[in-house]
């Protein structure tokens, strides 16, 4: 890969990232309503001498510019996101800390099993397209696709939890369980994780197939596809070979741009199972008025997606030579 | 790259097999096997972030420590005074003094003794918290149940006795929500350490929390749940459950569904249309009780005076206010924005407090003729557009506002843009967001009393004086935010404080809800229900706090999860006929509702299946849809 492409794509993410610092900045501090008051939230008998003194402790009687921001950016910077409003006496570092790794687990292993599968399906639907996998798989993806995940992880809490009563409705594992044996704490865990996972994998499956079955049509009529079966390769081999590294660009781009999206999902998949992470963290944040919870949740979302964009803009080169320069 | 890429896909998927190949024998994991703890597991909206009770600040936060710790003195099914961390009390003659009698013998959960000492620490360490730079503790709201009852000094001249003086003779302290704290750990900690989250070292308190209450919390991971484990060294009667989990949830759609699988065994915070859908369903009750609070409509009553924001003179007029107030369907406001889950409110105690809420003498009834013949003789007159004209002759607009935190606030406002427009008042609605709000209706010199109505709600403690304390000349400029001032009422508020005798105390509270009513510097639109459900199971004998109005659990102090046994216990024919609960016979609005029959079981299932039937026809729809457009592609590729 060329170092002035790799060169260049960290540049741009590197502005994107301050960019982003900076409106996070200017957003927080543009909303309605006083920061003292929300620090001081219900505490009776406010006199204006306490409302002074906080002001003054937390930095408030210092103009936005530059002092404010450029303590913001230090900060930031070093890591310090300032306390949580509600998780009393706990950092934003150490709050989201406890919720990204649910978040990761669900969304990652998600995403995993929709590539896998959503691929497949795909590949295969286009490559037998007008059989009945494909019919079956094509009508299925576009129901999928076009399901919000909140009603789809409420249909399969419904079927699944309450009616047939296969796997509990709420958490991502049994509350104050006492476990014999580290097996046992992953099935439970396991039996918490399959509805999330499968309303996750299940939204993410009829996107990814719909593409990469287009994707694979178009490929399949070019003409290096042509020559490929004209050699009298197997047909397998032709796909596999062929058609599918070719076939396999969109859907890059697609999983990248798409973990924007699933941060959007991840907010009603979680609150739709109590799943603990990022999701429900930001619905409670918001409820609650936790501004530097939310400032932190918002920074760590956006720089994730620059982050996978970087990501997938590298994957890209080394997929498709024609990129790199 | 081609072969390695497959061999990785495939081991991928193998895993996934695996993985699969796990969840499905067995599934859901059988974890209440017998000789398991018997746990009640209580679900609530509510965030669990607190374990340190100076950062209360929601209810669940308050239920948290009232497991863990005893106040001084505890609380009865219908609030009254209980033994709890003292065992029994008597007042001084010139009711200055109060001395309390600790129990002897009494231990910590962790086995240290529990004396004098360590309530003498603890309201020592209340006190203190008015000379830290913030002037109160953590959140500030246990400090004021001290300072409300005056008092001066608190001294522990033996173990077994606490002696505590008052600035002036009352009783309050009798319902003084502070926890009593295990000296020998907190007095570790700095004050500033105790209160403030910024500090180095703020003091969490994480498990295993050391305590008196009947239950200790042992294990919390923050914001999902707190588990209790019994305290084997509490003094008093114990419930059947061996262990309280506390668990929050982001949806009270999940929590309702957790509750019909008995996953959860309580639930508190599911709103009318949730409630409805429970009533009836088997081995459910559901349980509606008063809120110890309300929402009102308050008023700018300093109007256009100096320092106030108000757009007319009219708000500080008692006649126009009372007029409004002809033209305000409380029950219409019921039905539409509570499910019929509540009741029209009039006085500023509400009926929760069964002992000192009273009814209106002279009630507004929803009248707009008549409210419209009280402006008139009140002066006010309408101009050629049938618009109100204020003593100065300008039209009046008034501008009405809620916070954003409060989404009913909201759907009461069409009701009042219509009543109030009926009487000629233009009235310009829209929500504020929430620490804006409070900055404009703080009164001067504090903040700019900038509005004229707005909704809000008050949530009360035990005792009323909180949601007295409000209209007093006092607070303008701190918690009042109608700015009522009147003399009378600022006297009699210090006389029903310094009262001992009940009935005496009970009749200056008459005096005072009669006179804010009549002055209107509140409309109260409606005392909120308390809407709860749980399952009948797993535990039985739910009592409701207070009796005829309350709820089982999430009251004052650990009563109801003392009184539960174990529903297995029970004599097997109609087990919620075998201990008459007054929950159960009191009727009215706190009777839960009966288990259903088979009736109300097949409803239920009946109402999934339709979801289920609806969902495969929607599949099967789509699919439809979905061939026709497969047919019409033309090039269909050969099969190999």
């Amino acid at each position: 890969m060329g170092s002035a492409y790799l060169v260049r794509r960290l540049a741009s993410a590197a502005i994107t990232i301050l960019l982003i610092v900076l409106i996070n900045f200017l957003l927080f501090r543009a909303m309605p309503g006083s920061p003292e008051r929300i620090i001081l939230r219900g505490v009776p008998n406010v006199t204006l001498e306490r409302l002074e003194a906080t002001r003054e402790r937390w930095g408030l009687n210092e103009p936005l510019f530059p002092d404010q921001f450029v303590s913001f950016l230090q900060a930031t910077a070093s890591g310090d996101l300032g306390f949580s409003f509600v998780a009393r006496g706990q950092t934003v570092g150490e709050v989201l800390a406890q919720r990204i790794w649910p978040t990761l687990i669900l969304f990652g292993l998600g995403e995993l099993v929709a590539i896998v599968v959503g691929l497949a399906l795909g590949a295969y639907s286009g490559w037998r397209r007008g059989g009945p996998i494909d019919f079956v798989g094509n009508g299925v993806s576009l129901i999928l696709y076009s399901a919000p995940y909140f009603l789809l992880g409420m249909i399969l809490l419904l079927i699944f939890a309450t009616n047939l009563g296969w796997f509990p409705t709420f958490g991502m594992l049994t509350a104050g369980a006492t476990y014999s044996s580290p097996v046992d704490r992953l099935v439970d865990f396991l039996s918490h994780l399959a509805l999330p996972l499968a309303t996750v994998a299940l939204g993410l499956i009829g996107q990814y197939a719909i593409v990469m079955r287009s994707s694979i049509i178009e490929t399949s009529s070019d003409d290096y596809v042509t020559t490929a079966r004209g050699m009298g390769l197997k047909d397998s081999r032709v796909l596999r070979h062929h058609a599918l590294p070719n076939a396999m660009l969109p859907t890059v781009t697609l999983v990248a741009i798409n973990l924007g999206y699933v941060v959007a999902g991840a907010i009603t998949v979680e609150v739709v199972f109590n799943w603990p992470g990022l999701g429900t963290l930001t619905v409670e944040a918001l409820t609650a008025r936790d501004y530097p919870v939310l400032q932190g949740v918002f920074l760590l979302l956006s720089v994730s997606v620059v982050l996978a964009n970087l990501a997938a803009d590298m994957v890209y080169g080394v997929l498709d030579p024609r990129v790199r320069t | 790259m081609a072969s390695p890429l497959r061999a990785r896909v495939f081991r991928t998927l193998a895993a996934l097999l695996l993985l699969t190949a796990l969840l499905v024998p067995g599934s859901a994991p059988a974890l209440a096997a017998d000789g398991e703890p018997l746990v009640l597991r209580a679900g609530t909206d509510q965030d669990l972030q607190v374990l340190n009770p100076f950062n209360s600040v929601v209810v669940a936060d308050f239920e948290v420590y009232t497991l863990n710790y005893d106040t001084l003195v505890g609380w009865g099914q219908n609030i009254e005074p209980v033994e709890g961390f003292a065992q029994s009390w008597e007042q001084s003659a010139d009711g200055l003094t109060w001395t309390f009698n600790i129990r002897p013998g009494m231990l910590w959960s962790d086995g240290e003794p529990a004396t004098a000492e360590d309530a003498r620490w603890t309201y020592q360490l209340v006190l203190d918290g008015q000379e830290t730079t913030n002037g109160y503790l953590g959140e500030g709201y246990l400090d004021g149940y001290l300072t409300n009852a005056g008092v001066t000094s608190v001294e522990a001249p033996d173990a077994q006795t606490l002696v505590v003086t008052t600035e002036f003779p009352n009783t309050l302290l009798l319902q003084a929500y502070v926890p009593i704290l295990p000296k020998h750990i907190w007095s570790q900690y700095t004050i500033e350490q105790i209160g403030d989250v910024t500090a180095e070292g703020f003091f969490q308190n994480e498990p295993p929390v050391v305590g008196t209450g009947p239950y200790v919390a042992v294990e919390w991971t923050p914001g999902e749940f707190i588990r209790f484990a019994r305290n084997d060294n509490y003094w008093g009667q114990q419930g059947a459950a061996d262990e309280v989990i506390l668990q929050h949830f982001a949806s009270p759609d999940t929590m309702v569904q957790a509750l019909r699988t008995g996953e959860i065994d309580y639930v508190r915070g599911v709103n009318g249309d949730q409630f409805d859908a429970l009533e009836g369903v088997e081995d459910i009750a559901t349980v509606e009780g008063f809120a110890n609070g309300y929402t009102e409509l308050s008023f700018n009553t300093g109007g256009t005076k100096e320092g106030y924001g108000g757009s007319t003179p009219a708000l500080s007029d008692v006649a126009f206010r009372d007029a409004l107030g002809y033209a305000i369907d409380k029950q219409a406001l019921v039905d539409a924005v509570l499910n019929g889950h509540g009741v029209p409110g009039d006085t500023i105690i509400p009926p929760f407090h069964t002992r000192w809420h009273v009814a209106p003498d002279t009630p507004r009834t929803f009248d707009i003729e008549e409210a419209k013949r009280r402006l008139q003789a009140a002066g006010y007159e309408l101009n050629g557009d049938n618009r109100l004209l204020d003593k100065e002759g300008n039209p009046i607009t008034l501008r009405l506002t809620w916070p954003d935190s409060e989404s009913e606030n909201g759907s009461i406002a069409p009701f009042l843009v219509e009543w109030f427009g009926e009487l000629g008042i233009e009235v310009d609605a829209a929500v504020t967001e929430e620490g804006k709000l409070i900055e404009d209706v703080t009164g001067p010199p504090a903040g700019p009393a900038n509005y004229d109505i707005y909704m809000w709600g008050w949530v009360g403690d035990p005792d009323p004086t909180s949601l007295l304390n409000f209209f007093r000349t006092e607070e303008i400029g701190g918690s009042s935010d109608s700015y009522y001032s009147n003399p009378d009422y600022d006297q009699m508020f210090l006389d029903q404080r310094a009262e001992s005798d009940e009935a005496a105390r009970k009749q200056i509270l008459d005096d005072m809800q009669q006179l804010v009513y009549n002055e209107a510097p509140y409309h109260i639109l409606y005392y909120d229900s308390e809407l709860h459900a749980y399952r009948t199971d797993k535990f039985a004998n739910w009592q409701n706090q207070p009796a005829d109005t309350g709820t089982p659990l999430f009251g004052y102090g650990p009563w109801g999860y003392t009184q539960l046994t174990a529903a297995s216990d029970e004599p097997s024919p109609a087990p919620s006929a075998a201990v008459p609960s007054p929950g159960a016979t009191s009727g009215g609005e706190a009777t839960p509702a009966p288990s259903g029959g088979d009736d109300d079981a097949a409803a239920s299932s009946g109402s999934n299946t339709i979801l289920l039937v609806a969902g495969i026809a929607a599949l099967v729809a789509v699919l439809a849809i979905g061939l026709v457009m497969m047919r019409r592609r033309s090039g269909v590729q050969e099969e190999e």
